[in-house]
């Protein structure tokens, strides 16, 4: 580990001995195209521009192939939105349909029903929960 | 006596050099920043308090192994993942774990904003060149128009060790200072009217097209890229762990603990490599003007590119130019400011979600970048 950490700074050391541009800076236009640089720009931002739009042609796919599962079900059930175009839900009515689940389990409710119901208690015997064994008794002096 | 005075030589008031004062300065102005300021708090103090780290004057070359460029100090053993590019991959593993790529997934046309506002990183390669850097430093230099740090580091890493402390320190100066940078050049380059276009709410995206993207989007990229696979496998790789939903625990350690922990390695290697000694030279001056306009033009790529793209657009599909800036992959700090932006010109504009996807794409893309320039490069090496 000490051999490779002293090649690190070796190679740093190197290197900036290697760079001239620790002695002067220089303005030289024509080292923009000597060595490829233009070529090297060009292409570069031409592959970088073609990798994220495959990426994108991609993606808007994406959604077209998982829809045509969905399609297939839907016409075999005979249903009408299986001929609408885009078959994803709208942001706005999910939180809709989210919204109506939460008020129906937490029974979030203005009008409350009249009817009482009462539920007998059944409190069968046990010793385990019998009082005459409890702690409530006073211990004896 | 003679103790006393070979005690004094060891001391930073003996060894103490204008240069040192000058980038004990600049930490303190960083702190400051981070604290007063809330500029990149997360960034700014740990590379400040390195910077006054790595410039507390000492003896140097007589065996203290405590200089970050000292063989066997703790700071040069913590240094070894900046310059190894060990750090940058794990930051993406968990920036990956805490992207949610909805945004970009709902509108993938976004992805070209992206793409476009690297030209910031093309534009500057060719300008460092005619400066007589080299091909492989004006690479390294041309990638902070990416605005991503990691990135910058990683590359800095492969192609030019010996500018790493200044281009990192440029990379997260430019990504703190977004909030100054853009919003004058958006200005600049929309109009009133532009600014207060209201684009279409996006879709829902589903689990299952959340699970896929980072797969085929990790085989697409480092298939034309691979020189990017460190970035980009552990950045697809996050995010399959957090959409998966099935990895939660995993997903958490790396969005918190983990990234937390290189953050920390990071900026305060990356401050204390600024010891003045190795930092202070002409060359690090212009590394930073180099940035600030690699900066300025990927800012400005994006948003044209935008209005450019309007041409072709109608009715509610068309974009607010504003989100073309957001292209530089300074995530989220861009989006915010393009988002704010737009709530000054009119404030029921809600744009974070529309800027979060070209900012995301601008990750994919500087990565992206960086690994074309390395295949291109690294055979001259």
């Amino acid at each position: 580990m000490i051999l490779e950490i002293k090649s690190v700074s070796d190679s740093v050391k190197a290197a900036a001995e290697k760079s001239d541009l620790f002695n002067e800076i220089t303005f030289s236009p024509e080292k923009m195209i000597d060595g490829d640089g233009l070529f090297i720009s060009l292409v570069g931002y031409i592959i970088v521009f073609t990798s994220l739009l495959l990426l994108a042609t991609f993606i808007s796919r994406i959604k077209n192939i998982l829809a045509l599962k969905q399609r297939k079900k839907l016409k075999e059930t005979g249903h009408r939105a299986a001929d609408i175009e885009d078959l994803s839900i709208s942001d706005e009515t999910n939180a809709a349909i989210a919204m109506a689940i939460h008020l129906y389990f937490a029974e979030v409710h203005d009008m409350e029903n009249t009817v009482l119901t009462i539920k007998k208690v059944q409190r069968p015997y046990s010793p385990w929960s019998s009082k005459i064994y409890g702690l409530r008794q006073s211990p004896r002096k | 006596m003679q103790g006393l005075y070979q005690f004094f030589e060891f001391t930073g008031f003996a060894n103490v050099t204008p240069g040192h004062l000058v980038m004990i300065a600049i930490g303190l102005i960083f702190i400051y920043l981070a604290i007063a300021k809330d500029y990149e708090p997360l960034l700014l103090v740990p590379i400040g308090f390195g910077i006054l780290v790595g410039n507390i004057p000492f003896l140097e070359n007589v065996g203290l192994q405590i200089g970050i460029y000292e063989d066997g100090s703790v700071l040069n053993y913590l240094y070894f993942g900046v310059v190894k590019g060990i750090y940058p991959p794990l930051i993406f593993l968990g920036i990956g774990a805490m992207t949610d790529f909805s945004a970009l997934l709902s509108n993938p046309k976004l992805m070209l904003l992206g793409a476009a506002a690297q030209i910031g990183i093309f534009g500057t390669f060719m300008a460092a060149l005619t400066l007589g850097f080299t091909q492989e430093q004006a690479a390294a230099i041309g990638i902070i128009g990416g605005a991503d740090g990691p990135t910058a580091i990683f590359l800095a890493s492969k192609l030019a060790p010996e500018l790493i402390g200044a281009i990192a320190i440029a990379a997260y100066s430019y990504m703190a200072l977004v909030p100054v940078i853009q919003p004058p050049i958006i200005n600049l380059l929309t109009s009133k009217e532009e600014r207060i276009i209201k684009m279409k709410p996006p879709r829902s995206v589903s689990k299952l097209e959340k699970i896929m993207f980072p797969i085929v989007g990790m085989i697409l990229t480092t298939f034309i890229s691979p020189g990017a696979l460190p970035l980009l496998g552990m950045l697809f790789f996050g995010n399959l762990l957090k959409e998966s939903t099935v990895t939660k625990r995993l997903a958490e350690t790396a969005n918190r603990a983990l990234i937390d922990i290189v953050t920390i390695l990071l900026g305060l290697t990356v401050g204390a490599s600024t010891q003045a000694t190795t930092f202070l030279t002409p060359q690090s001056i212009l590394i930073f003007v180099l940035g600030a306009i690699s900066f300025m033009i990927a800012t400005a790529g994006g948003v044209l590119f935008a209005k450019v793209m309007n041409l072709f657009l109608k009715g509610e599909d068309r974009l607010n130019p504003m989100i073309g800036a957001a292209g530089v992959s300074a995530v989220p700090d861009s989006a915010r400011v393009v988002h704010s932006m737009g709530q000054k010109e009119d404030p029921s504009n809600y744009l974070l979600m529309h800027a979060m996807a070209p900012n995301v794409a601008g990750v994919i893309g500087s990565a992206v970048a960086a690994g074309i320039l390395m295949g291109f490069l690294m055979h001259l090496l």
